[in-house]
């Protein structure tokens, strides 16, 4: 095939390379590497297929680097096939661009940090990312939640009734637990010294992470409070390259902030957030901005340096390991405040190996959590991150990443290791004592009693009195889903299939419907349509849950109601729990 | 200008070897020049972690990584360290070649005594036998197969070819191996032309690129906090 037949995508993918304006480090990167090897033992997924050599981190950063030479270096514009410069020519060449750029590898950085060259494979990786996102080429988990970024403001969709409604349903359990209701989260308080925004997986799948936190604030006694909007830490520019909508999310939250005349803005736990939001996103927008950022983390230990929590580190005192996560410690410099912090509320740390810039990716880094067409190679190369964890004998593994809790959960299932993933701030409102509390600067003081962490052991029978149908193909994910739900109370009704599904539905009428989208004959999707579009079932509450990330625009395209609830398979126990919870009480709520 | 009493052809060698190293000098000239169009990307970002880094600190860090074997794990662990080792023979053994090309041409004696003539012809043995090794590596690890290009093969086999020219222009130059006249000596002068020809446009002038892509990483991560590192 010759030049001039060139696809569209290629042709436009060439003129946004050609006009594009790379920085001087980028363009040093692109030429300073001499194909030494060192990198190969640096990455994850090289040591995890020995026998694969296209694992290897200079071969994915050649991608890049052979576009650049054909088209931007004058050796690779006089001499391509003497330098390695080269093009692809069709739609199919970008699809086998974007398997490697998406798909072999987490933007880690950890080969760069064992580059003897300096170069930057990871930011040359990003950068293939973002001339395939902006051709349209990228896995649709990458799409649908860039999409949802740009045009809901927050990468999971959450729409803001919903938010509000999950930060006023924390607030009442706290006021339950505390018995008074002075620690309910303020919502756009004008003037807060604190803005804390959070990742929308914890609105979403875990909201005890934001209740933890409240109930740190509030013992605190720190002026703060939560944006309704521009409250997404999270920010999928990062992943798929897009400079674009890295600013723009940025920018969103630090107007948000300025809005609220906040003096501070507190990121919660999240790797990629951390860094997009602290690091990253002035660099996007163009702006400075005037207020301090830090993770929560550096918050809680102020906090108990300054005496304004108490901590019994002795409520920890299960065997406790830390996984660095890649964005806060090789791009962040982000490593020692954790430990410290652990030291502060749990007895038994024991450190994994290697560590800190050296330690390896959890393997849901890059977004890869989004990309469900790359599980298996994924998890796969999490046996380097399983063989870590594994030596430490750790009960828990402690991060301060929300895609690392995720991708550790993954590799610890796969792997049968015999340990859980925690965040700090669940082990810190676990170590929280609240007998001598501090006043909050606008309420009076009260005694109350630390009760984070109840909840979920409450969880354990939260659903009693609800009825459940479980649609799902496949036997065991149906035993499994079924065992989850019937074990938190809930009676549980079975269909393995559209039309039995329908069939069920319509004789018992469940207060929720778990529906698999990949099914033989009548598939989620037509289910969903019918359940919706059937008048004594409509009403029903539908919690997606698919291998199929990539389904999910078919069904937000369909001209009926959305679904309550949407989970991508592997689902974890307590997430399920947790999620169906959140529908049925949001329902009961609305209702 | 050569103090000695080449012969003419001797003379016309020596006379190209400068005026290539003017070529080369001019391009890298012109590559400097065509790198530093591109423009410079500032942090707005705060510093990550003043206490523990600068901009400064990081970027001086990352140049002195290249004698700091231990800095980084693909280094520090035995296979590391032994393919660090070559690395360092390797490049002592350009050193000296480059040395005995422009040194013999200044004024033989400096290269003709038995020090410089050990030092140098150990360095030049060593470094081919390094090559010899590299090639192989080169061909025989699939890793580096498939990363491969031309260039990377030809250029190391042209600094293999030049080293082992240079072990015999060394002998040469120290009175040994008389019967091959200057032939040892034109041979391996004419192969440096070509090599200082020809490095500019080879992956070989990763030297040139190499103090700055270290300096604006060491930059960049310093600035952020995580360079330099530490670990337990």
């Amino acid at each position: 095939m010759s030049e001039s037949q060139k696809s569209y995508k290629v042709r436009k993918l060439e003129e946004l390379l050609r006009n594009k304006k790379l920085p001087r480090q980028v363009v040093g990167s692109l030429v300073g590497c001499i194909h030494c090897g060192m990198c190969h033992e640096s990455c994850h997924y090289a040591l995890s297929s020995p026998d694969d050599p296209r694992m290897t981190p200079s071969y994915k950063a050649d991608q890049i680097r052979k576009l650049f030479k054909r088209y931007r270096d004058w050796t690779g514009r006089v001499f391509p096939w003497w330098v390695g410069a080269h093009t692809p020519l069709t739609d199919e060449d970008l699809e086998r661009l974007k398997d490697i750029a998406f798909g072999t590898c987490t933007n880690c950085r950890r080969c760069t940090f064992n580059c003897p060259m300096g170069v930057d494979t990871a930011t040359l990786n990003r950068l293939m990312r973002g001339l395939l996102t902006s051709v349209g080429v990228m896995p649709e988990g990458v799409r649908v939640v860039s999409k949802d970024q740009w045009e809901i403001g927050n990468q999971m969709g959450v729409l803001k009734e919903d938010f509000l409604d999950t930060l006023e349903w924390m607030s009442e359990e706290l006021a339950e637990e505390l018995g008074h209701d002075r620690a309910a989260i303020p919502v756009d308080k004008q003037g807060s010294k604190v803005v804390y925004a959070i990742n929308p997986r914890e609105a979403k799948y875990d909201p005890r992470t934001i209740k933890s936190a409240a109930l740190i604030f509030y013992a605190a006694g720190e002026s703060w409070t939560m944006a309704s909007e521009g409250w997404d830490q999270t920010n999928f520019g990062l992943f798929s390259g897009d400079d674009q909508l890295g600013g723009a999310a940025g920018r969103r939250v630090f107007d948000k902030v300025a809005e609220l005349g906040g003096e501070r803005l507190v990121i919660s736990e999240c790797g990629h957030g951390y860094r997009s939001t602290r690091c990253e996103a002035p660099n996007w927008a163009g702006v400075t901005v005037p207020f301090v950022m830090e993770s929560s983390v550096m918050t809680m230990l102020r906090y108990i340096k300054e005496g304004r929590i108490k901590v019994d580190k002795t409520k920890n005192s299960a065997r406790v390991t830390y996984h660095d996560s890649c964005n806060l410690a090789r791009s962040c410099g982000f490593y020692e405040e954790p430990r410290e912090l652990l030291r502060l509320v749990t007895t038994d740390f024991q450190e994994m190996h290697p560590n800190r810039t050296e330690n390896y990716c959890c393997t849901g880094g890059g977004g890869a959590m989004s990309m469900s067409e790359y599980a298996p190679r994924r998890l796969k190369s999490g046996r380097v991150k399983a063989d870590q964890i594994a030596a430490t004998g750790a009960k828990i593994v402690v991060t301060s990443c929300h895609n690392c809790v995720d991708g550790l959960g993954d590799v610890i299932k796969h792997y049968k290791l015999d340990c859980q993933v925690k965040q700090l701030v669940d082990l810190v409102a676990e170590a929280l004592v609240l007998d001598e509390p501090k006043p909050a600067e606008e309420a009076p003081q009260v005694a109350v009693t630390a009760a984070a962490g109840a909840a979920a052991q409450r969880d354990g029978r939260s659903l009693t009195g609800r009825r459940i149908l479980v649609v799902d193909d496949e036997e065991d994910a149906r035993t499994f889903l079924s065992m989850v739900l019937e074990d938190a109370g809930a009676s549980i009704f079975q269909a393995a299939d559209g039309a039995e599904a329908i069939r069920v539905a319509l004789k018992e009428r469940p207060d929720l419907i778990t529906l698999d989208l990949s099914m033989p004959g009548k598939d989620g999707i037509e289910t969903f349509t019918e359940l919706r579009r059937t008048p004594q079932i409509a009403q029903i509450q539908v919690c997606i849950i698919t291998g199929h990330p990539e389904f999910r625009k078919l069904i937000y395209d369909r001209p009926v109601a959305p679904p309550e609830g949407y989970m991508n398979k592997p689902v974890k126990a307590e997430d399920l729990v947790a999620n169906v919870r959140r529908i049925l009480e949001l329902e009961k709520r609305r209702a | 200008m050569p103090q000695h009493e080449p012969s003419s052809l001797l003379a016309t060698v020596e006379a190209v070897h400068w005026m290539a190293l003017a070529f080369m000098g001019t391009v890298y000239a012109l590559r400097l020049w065509w790198l530093f169009r591109f423009g410079r990307a500032s942090d707005r970002s705060a510093p990550g972690n003043p206490a523990q880094s600068t901009a400064l600190r990081g970027g001086l860090y990352s140049l002195g990584n290249v004698v700091m074997p231990w800095a980084m794990e693909s280094t520090r662990k035995p296979k590391g360290l032994a393919f660090y080792a070559t690395f360092v023979i390797f490049h002592l053994g350009v050193v000296a070649g480059i040395s005995l090309a422009f040194l013999s041409s200044l004024d033989r004696a400096l290269v003709a005594g038995p020090a410089a003539a050990w030092t140098l012809g150990t360095a030049l043995a060593a470094a081919f036998l390094v090559a010899l090794y590299r090639i192989a590596r080169r061909v025989l690890r699939p890793v580096l197969r498939l990363i491969s290009t031309p260039d990377d093969y030809f250029s190391l086999a042209m600094l293999t070819v030049w080293f082992l020219l240079g072990v015999c222009a060394q002998a040469h130059v120290a009175g040994a191996a008389r019967f091959a006249g200057d032939a040892y000596l034109i041979a391996f002068l004419l192969a440096t032309s070509f090599f200082l020809v020809y490095v500019p446009f080879s992956k070989i002038s990763h030297y040139l690129y190499y103090p700055f892509t270290r300096y604006w990483i060491g930059r960049t991560l310093g600035h952020r906090g995580s360079y330099p590192y530490s670990r337990s």
